[in-house]
């Protein structure tokens, strides 16, 4: 591509495909790119790679079958999926969960949150080079997904929220092995940031590269750590808060300049928050209920179910035509890792949703790619890619 | 927009004050604009507006100071098509905003819009995010972003036929699709607009949907 650039001189651009198969590009992503040596001197961004009609398929049946299809959105931290399509569901209903329910709530939540960060900061690092803290990261990771797997059955894609409370309860020794995983955690970010943290070659690959300011970053809609690494204080957890965060002691980590080194320690601190705030919840936890006792949502007990004719009833009706969530339109979000992950669901007053959009917060971070990359070299944009931590399952949907 | 500091954190909102602040906000757009909330049961959360207002909707919304409404989170497209007792236009477009300034202020906006005249203005001047976001829904449903700077599909294949969401579309059809997209329309368009000037631009080769679908086939 013959090109003349701004001051006038005659260049001879090559166009230049990353992706959409790269292993650099965590799923398929696809950003064409000009280069004039190795500089990037414009991108576009095409994506789409993974689109499995998530919101065509979720119409076609009741509102707990969308659940199992929430896990396929961020697979990364699947249950705050679920969590978030169930606070969507029930604040359609105006349900109040059990005290248990919420506290586990928040003990799942922060849990996929930091297992969510640590996955992105240590490909992010493996994509820089730097594969020892991978596997540094992939210790705690593996001892989350153990605990996963014992609480729900599944290791990646787990649903464990329902509408009006969750799955099951706890099963037993789930504290012991949340502290363990929690020391874990600590040590391989201690040891990694120890690799990390004056490493000359991390530094000159991350700080001032592919920075955004906070104007470009509200423009393009950014939420969560991302917005938070360019300085913005804003977190759904302290302004909106749900499920209790109020009561909660922690901090919102900022970052200043909104390049990738922010990005990568706005994330690597905010696993200390979820850590301490994971402490406090375990303290809380009280036992009880984890349903709420409502027929319209929770299913009756087996018991009853088999006793009494009613009880037969409402649990089939349940099972077969689903929740009947009240005629309207509702907006309702979580911060999840990435940032605000949405729900707007339209409801016709039948057990099968009308239309359910999610709000996806890696859209939005991948739109703005072009404008991160533009400026910067190749190398440097892989790093950036990392960083803003694109799961290509919520990108897609 | 840039004065604002956005590094102090705000005080925490709780309900009643979100309720509050919704009201106060449909009240200030509505001493400006002529905007009804719909009477219909289930669209009862959004502010209706005329699609000639829209742009003017926004931009008040987006500059009043104590509106601030900085952020727009997403843009959804609803197909009301058999939906119960429902009056009025087939598509709507919802546009949800949230703020940065005021503690837990959100806003919805709503377009109706009818199956013939699908055609609803762009807002991608005012929201860098409201490009892809249009993309989307025109992808999705077929509503025309009018003066979009590149309106093409977002989530399906270009070769793609029909709009998927839309409720008549069934969900157990199925396209070939095979080509791809070279997409160096859109790397010039990215070049022109970061100042560079092509001297051998790329022929525009756009073939009709008929000889892509044939060719496909073949």
């Amino acid at each position: 591509m013959r090109v003349i650039d701004k001051e006038g001189e005659k260049l001879d651009l090559l166009s230049v495909n990353i992706g959409p198969s790269h292993p650099a590009t965590h799923g398929s992503l696809r950003a064409i790119c000009a280069i004039d040596g190795e500089k990037i001197v414009a991108a576009s961004c095409e994506i789409g790679y993974l689109h499995r009609g998530f919101e065509k398929m979720v119409e076609r049946g009741t509102y707990q079958q969308v659940m199992p299809y929430t896990d396929r959105l961020n697979y990364c931290s699947a249950m705050l999926n679920n969590i978030g399509f169930c606070k969507a569901v029930e604040g359609m209903f105006g349900i109040e969960l059990t005290e248990r329910a919420t506290v586990i709530r928040v003990i799942i939540s922060e849990m996929s949150r930091f297992i969510d960060h640590i996955i992105c900061v240590a490909a992010a690092l493996a994509d820089l080079g730097a594969q020892t803290a991978y596997f540094y990261l992939f210790v705690p990771r593996e001892e989350g997904m153990n605990i996963w797997e014992k609480l729900t059955g599944a290791r990646l894609t787990n649903s464990y929220a329902r509408i009006g409370g969750l799955y099951r309860d706890l099963y037993e020794g789930f504290e012991e092995d949340t502290l363990r995983l929690m020391t874990l955690t600590e040590k391989g970010l201690s040891d990694v940031l120890g690799l990390v943290d004056r490493n000359k070659i991390f530094l000159d690959r991350t700080q001032g590269v592919a920075a955004i300011s906070q104007k470009d970053a509200i423009s393009y809609g950014w939420t969560g750590p991302c917005l938070r690494a360019t300085g913005v204080d804003r977190d759904m957890r302290k302004d909106e808060p749900y499920y209790g965060y109020e009561t909660y002691d922690f901090d919102t980590v900022v970052g200043s300049t909104g390049d990738t080194y922010d990005r990568l320690m706005v994330r690597i601190y905010e696993v200390r928050e979820s850590i301490s705030i994971i402490r406090q919840a375990l303290k809380r936890l009280k036992p009880g209920p984890v349903n709420v006792e409502d027929p319209r949502v929770s299913l009756p007990q087996h018991i009853n179910a088999y006793q009494d004719m009613e009880a037969l009833i409402n649990r089939f009706k349940l099972v077969y035509e689903g929740v009947h969530v009240p005629k309207g339109e509702h907006y309702d979000g979580i911060e999840a890792a990435n940032g605000e992950l949405g729900f707007f669901i339209v409801s016709d007053g039948t057990g099968n949703p009308w239309r359910i959009k999610v709000r996806p917060p890696c859209l939005t971070q991948f739109a703005a790619f072009a404008h991160l990359v533009e400026g910067a070299m190749i190398p440097d944009a892989i790093a950036c890619l990392s960083s803003i931590n694109i799961i290509a399952g919520e990108l897609d949907r | 927009m840039s004065k604002f500091d956005y590094t102090k954190a705000l005080v925490p909102s709780t309900p009643e004050s979100r309720e509050a602040n919704l009201t106060k906000v449909f009240d200030l757009l509505a001493s400006r604009l002529r905007i009804v909330i719909d009477p219909q049961e289930h669209c009862a959360k959004s502010a209706i507006v005329d699609r000639s207002l829209l742009h003017t909707a926004v931009t008040i919304l987006r500059d009043t100071p104590e509106l601030g409404f900085d952020l727009l989170l997403d843009i959804v497209g609803i197909d009301y098509l058999n939906y119960l007792d429902h009056q009025g236009p087939r598509f709507a477009v919802v546009y949800l905003f949230k703020s940065l300034k005021v503690s837990g202020q959100r806003f919805q906006l709503k377009v109706l819009v009818d199956e013939e005249d699908l055609v609803v203005p762009t807002i991608s001047d005012l929201y860098s995010i409201a490009d892809w976001a249009e993309r989307e829904v025109y992808d999705q449903f077929g509503v025309r972003f009018e003066g979009h700077p590149n309106l093409k599909r977002l989530l399906n294949h270009f070769e793609f036929v029909g709009h998927p969401l839309r409720k008549d579309y069934p969900a157990t059809k199925r396209q070939w699709l095979s080509t791809n997209d070279p997409m160096l329309d859109q790397l010039e368009a990215r070049l022109k607009h970061n100042g560079f000037e092509l001297l051998d631009p790329v022929p525009v080769n756009t073939p009709a949907v008929e000889d892509v679908i044939k060719g496909s086939r073949q």
